[in-house]
């Protein structure tokens, strides 16, 4: 019984975990930028989205829809108010443009943090489940919502896999990861090249936030930690790698999650913590990563 | 010799002495938050002199404030230690964090070496949880002995401790070493080629950097007479940290510290924002990392240099 | 010279992954004499500085300093035993005057030093003045010109009274006046009884200032004597210019029409205060095969660089009329001129489908399917290959996949750079037939650099010779042979 919850929670924390940290690991391939306002993109997607579906009476769906929108706004808005004007500051010297993009995104976190609290107070809000009823598996009676998260999830995971893999863009997305120089003297132009990957990235961490929401609920003080851990998963996983990231999500999401049923809640984090510290000293490129 | 003749020294001076005088002005309400930005400075500096000039990002410095802080509060609270002795076995403890952290950057980049450092504070957070029995958990525990109870005092203490770190940090940034220093962080492969073991060179900025956090954190302490995670470990104060020494300038050393009283006044002024003004405070760090990466006092050494 | 070598190095090696670049390296270097390394890019001459440096740890053999083996120690403890390397790039600490960057270089290697001797001080002063830097003393390095630059890593280098002085490549960049005087301060480290080993790409510079030359090629030693001596073997010619330059079979001269299809005028390229190209004027007309020879460092690369818009530039290039300077880099690419570069830029984890795919993206579909079995045809080994990823492949695997990517991409001006570099001679005669090929049956034209001028001559319509940074001559193939074979090299 415990087990089979054990399993089910799991998944479903460890697929928006993936969903999280792909997108993370997507716009470091391809921008070079590990943006510390993650978190804060994430929480803009659930409270906008239980602002709209609630206060604003459009109800569940289409509230979930113009978080999403949100959350790809905040994106762009990280990407063309901070990371771009550091990346083409000229004030900075090259060898130290990954590190103020990196304290400048985690700014903007705070910003972004600080600001939402202003507007909405600090308190967790929850989306409204995207499906009612209870599903019955192996005798656990589990939210119905719970198993469409992890299937969305995994749906979005899967289109995205399709569009890297299957696309033109997708794969001048790839090569721009691998070898910027060689896709813009095959024509491509970074530019434009990056903007896709920070729309993407957006949309993921935007669905990666009402989901999260449905099932957990999210606050304002979540906001670190969110970022904390998908930067773990990713690190964990590989910087770079899509592959290693989804199969950190789902080594973090258990670790937790058993830590949370077997030992104590208040415990959750540490496992991941400490496997963290371990990857760092032992294998600082994680499992599978490429840079 | 020549250095006390410069014109730095001379400004330096009037500060100090204008600075020394304020308990004949100002309440004690501002003489507090002036306290608490004296302990801030050094913690700005400090940083500084591992950032600015051995070339690491400390994302965590809270980590090594952390353990001085909360080792000294512990000694006391629990074993009823004098506070030299728990100031000084907090400054052991947390040069003891600061090697810890500096075996995996040399090992590391840049990013990555950020995220040890945050995970070394996040690490630190939850023990300090888990061990509320001793540490007194997300509350935070009180220490029966402080410096002193009167703001006058308490006020000296603390800028008689800034302008000590202040000078030892200056000085060391402006000798021999210092300038090995900033040659292993600006240029690791040139300094090793020069005869300069930068691994060694590294750790000992590592040291320095922990020995004066952990000593201003344990010292904070005593002047607060609590400590808790809000206070010296929470990532936020993280944040204001790095950005005092940005805002500050970095590799100047004295940059930073001013940076900490600037944010710590501004902060107060802005208390009536409620919480907006973390958000006014972020927005200007992050203007001026737009527009002024150098920071503020950077630049205008930049521009006299220019001259 | 003294019997006994002061440097001794024995068999060493180093390889990067699969890719062997040093490959059992023997060199003796006496005190009081300046030796110098060439080859060509890719020999292996700068890592077997960096490997004596101690930068790099060797893979096999050893490096004996007065009998004592060094190669496993760490720079710091090798600089201090009395070997010091002036790197090829200038690398000062600009927040510090030029005397604080010299002092750096006196300073013991000590934690608790606080203050400077002030005979450190005075010691700083007179290296300065010894390499020409007496004026300029507390200026900042930002404000100095590019020799006085390179004046101070010298100066840095020779602080300590070194035994041993690496020098890498001192004259890149460098005026023919500064040349000289360099080479002045180069002799009197000499004959201060130091051993100096350098490593340039000018050979005509090494030549003038060495006692010894020794040659490299794909890591290994291929002729050792004195500058005249090297230069006339055979084998380091083949392996510098390709062979002997005798009357190549030459097909008759193209119908070139007249329209001129790409026009450089009077381009000037700056690398910071360094002068990479200097008022370089060339000419492609449409369907013709242009090449332009000469030794690494003359500027090829920055040249293209320039043309592809990937580095900025003062004067005009011209593309079928328009000037290319106000478009992006990736839109002169769909304009027509594609850059086959010479670090071949391929996406290592693709596969070699995928990176020709790429390479039509902007095909519509069935013309890519098209022209992807046109490549496949013209270099069948891909088709063979086409599954796997492209960093597995040999080296000349990989420049037929370049080449065949930038084919991919129809384009009306084809811009390769160095596509022999660093292969073997069997798959020259791969890629010189595929050129041929390419000619023969599609009107393409192409600018081509290479320093193999045996494999540019045959195709070339005309040719131009980049030496430091300028056009110092230009003709035909056939005046070639007779007007430059000699003076070349």
């Amino acid at each position: 019984m415990r087990a089979v919850q054990v399993l089910v929670d799991g998944f479903a924390i460890s697929s928006l975990y993936g969903l999280a940290a792909v997108g993370f690991t997507l716009i470091f391939g391809v921008s070079g930028v590990l943006n510390l306002a993650h978190g804060g993109i994430m929480v803009v997607a659930a409270i906008v989205a239980w602002a709209a579906a609630g206060e604003y009476g459009l109800g569940t769906y289409a509230g979930a829809l113009i978080g999403v929108a949100a959350g790809l706004i905040t994106a762009y808005a990280t990407y063309l108010v901070v990371v771009r004007p550091i990346q083409r500051s000229r004030a900075i010297r090259p060898e130290e443009t990954e590190i103020f993009v990196l304290t400048g995104t985690l700014l903007w976190g705070i910003m972004i943090q600080v600001g939402m609290a202003y507007l909405f107070s600090d308190n967790p809000v929850t989306v409204r489940p995207l499906v009612a009823g209870v599903v019955n598996i192996f005798g656990v009676r589990t939210p119905t919502n719970k198993i469409l998260i992890a299937v969305i999830a995994w749906a979005v995971i899967g289109l995205l896999w399709l569009l890297v893999n299957r696309t033109r863009t997708g794969k001048a997305l790839l090569g721009a990861s691998m070898n910027p120089r060689g896709i813009t003297l095959l024509g491509y132009e970074l530019t434009q090249l990056y903007l896709i990957a920070w729309t993407i990235y957006g949309i993921l961490a935007g669905i990666a936030g009402v989901l999260l929401a449905s099932f957990l609920g999210v606050g304002t003080n979540n906001t670190g930690q969110l970022t904390a851990s998908a930067f773990s998963i990713v690190v964990l996983g590989g910087l770079g790698s899509v592959s290693g990231s989804l199969i950190a999500a789902y080594v973090v999401g258990y670790l937790e999650t058993m830590t949370a049923y077997l030992i104590a809640p208040t415990l959750r984090p540490i496992p991941a913590l400490i496997l963290l510290v371990l990857v760092v000293y032992v294998r600082p490129q994680g499992l599978l990563g490429r840079r | 010799m020549s250095f006390f003749r410069s014109r730095l020294f001379w400004i330096a001076a009037v500060i100090v002495v204008i600075a020394a005088l304020l308990p004949f002005w100002l309440s004690a309400y501002l003489l507090g938050i002036l306290t608490a930005a004296y302990y801030f400075g050094v913690f700005a500096m400090a940083w500084d002199l591992l950032f600015g000039f051995a070339g690491e990002v400390n994302f965590g410095p809270t980590f090594l404030i952390g353990l001085g802080a909360y080792t000294a509060a512990i000694l006391n609270a629990n074993y009823g230690l004098p506070i030299l002795v728990c100031v000084i076995a907090g400054a052991f403890s947390a040069v003891v964090g600061g090697i810890l952290l500096a075996v995996p950057a040399l090992r590391l980049r840049g990013p990555y070496f950020g995220l040890v450092t945050l995970v070394a504070v996040l690490l630190l957070q939850n023990c300090i949880v888990i061990f509320a029995g001793i540490t007194g958990g997300e509350i935070g525990m009180t220490v029966p002995d402080v410096l002193s109870i009167d703001a006058d005092v308490n006020y000296w203490y603390a800028l008689a401790f800034l302008v000590l770190c202040a000078a030892l940090l200056y000085g060391l940034s402006r000798s021999a070493v210092g300038l090995i220093l900033q040659a292993s962080g600006q240029d690791a492969v040139g300094a090793a080629a020069l005869g300069f073991n930068v691994t060694k060179h590294k750790i000992a900025a590592f040291c320095v950097s922990a020995l004066f956090s952990g000593t201003a954190g344990a010292m904070l302490i005593f002047y607060m007479g609590t400590a808790s995670i809000n206070t010296v470990i929470d990532v936020s104060i993280a944040v204001q940290i790095i950005i005092a020494a940005v805002l500050g300038g970095r590799r100047t050393i004295l940059g930073a510290a001013l940076g900490a009283v600037f944010l710590i006044v501004a902060n107060e002024f802005l208390r009536p924002l409620g919480q907006l003004n973390t958000f006014v405070v972020s927005a200007v760090a992050l203007a001026v990392i737009l527009f002024f990466p150098d920071g503020l006092i950077g630049y205008a050494l930049h521009r006299s240099e220019r001259e | 010279m003294t019997g006994e070598a002061r440097l001794q190095v024995r068999d060493l090696g180093k390889r990067f992954g699969g890719v062997v670049a040093v490959k059992s390296m023997s060199l003796d270097l006496h005190a009081g004499e300046i030796v110098g390394l060439i080859g060509p890019n890719g020999s292996g001459k700068s890592t077997v500085m960096s490997l004596i440096m101690g930068l790099i740890r060797p893979n096999t053999g050893t490096i004996r300093l007065d009998g004592i083996d060094i190669a496993s120690w760490p720079a710091h403890r090798i600089a201090r035993a009395g070997v010091s390397i002036v790197f090829q790039h200038s690398r000062p600490l600009q927040r510090q005057t030029v005397l604080e960057n010299i002092k750096l270089a006196l300073l013991p290697d000590s934690l608790l030093r606080l203050a400077t001797e002030a005979s450190a001080a005075e010691r700083a002063r007179t290296i300065a003045e010894q390499v020409g830097l007496g004026e300029v003393l507390h200026r900042h390095p930002w404000t100095l010109p590019f020799a006085d630059l390179r004046r101070m890593e010298l100066a840095k280098a020779v602080a300590r009274d070194p035994k041993v002085v690496l020098i890498d490549e001192p004259f890149a960049g460098l005026t023919a006046a500064e040349i000289k005087i360099f080479s002045d301060l180069i002799r009197t480290l000499r004959d201060e009884g130091r051993a100096v080993l350098l490593v340039d790409h000018s050979v005509k510079s090494v030549a003038a200032l060495a006692d010894r030359v020794i040659a490299m090629y794909l890591g290994e030693r291929i002729a050792e004597g004195s500058a005249e001596t090297v230069m006339q073997n055979e084998t380091v010619r083949r392996v510098y210019i390709g062979g002997k330059i005798e009357d190549v079979e030459r097909k008759a001269p193209s119908t070139a029409r007249d329209a001129t299809l790409l026009d450089i005028d009077e381009v000037e390229v700056f690398y910071g205060k360094a002068n990479a190209l200097e008022r370089v004027s060339l000419r492609v007309q449409q369907d013709e095969f242009v090449s332009i020879v000469g030794l690494n460092g003359a500027g090829k690369t920055t040249l293209f660089n320039a043309i592809s818009g990937l580095v900025p530039y003062r004067g005009a290039i011209r593309f079928a009329g328009g000037d290319l300077k106000n478009l992006s880099a990736a839109a002169i690419a769909r304009a027509g001129v594609v850059h086959c570069p010479e670090t071949r830029e391929l996406f290592g984890h693709m596969s070699v489908r995928e990176n020709l795919e790429l390479g039509g993206g902007h095909l519509a579909k069935t013309v890519r399917q098209h022209k992807l079995a046109w490549v496949f045809d013209l270099f069948p080994i891909l088709e063979q290959r086409q599954a796997q990823a492209a960093r597995t492949l040999s080296g000349g695997e990989q420049q037929m996949l370049a080449l065949g990517r930038a084919l991919m991409m129809q384009p009306k001006l084809l811009v390769l750079d160095e596509p022999t570099l660093g292969l073997a001679p069997v798959i020259l005669g791969l890629l010189s037939k595929a050129i041929e090929r390419l000619r023969r049956e599609h009107s393409l034209t192409l600018l081509l650099a290479e320093q193999n001028v045996t494999f540019a001559l045959p195709h070339s319509d005309r040719v131009y010779v980049l030496d430091h940074g300028r056009i110092t001559w230009h003709g035909e193939p056939a005046r070639f042979a007779d007007e430059m074979s000699t003076g070349y090299l």
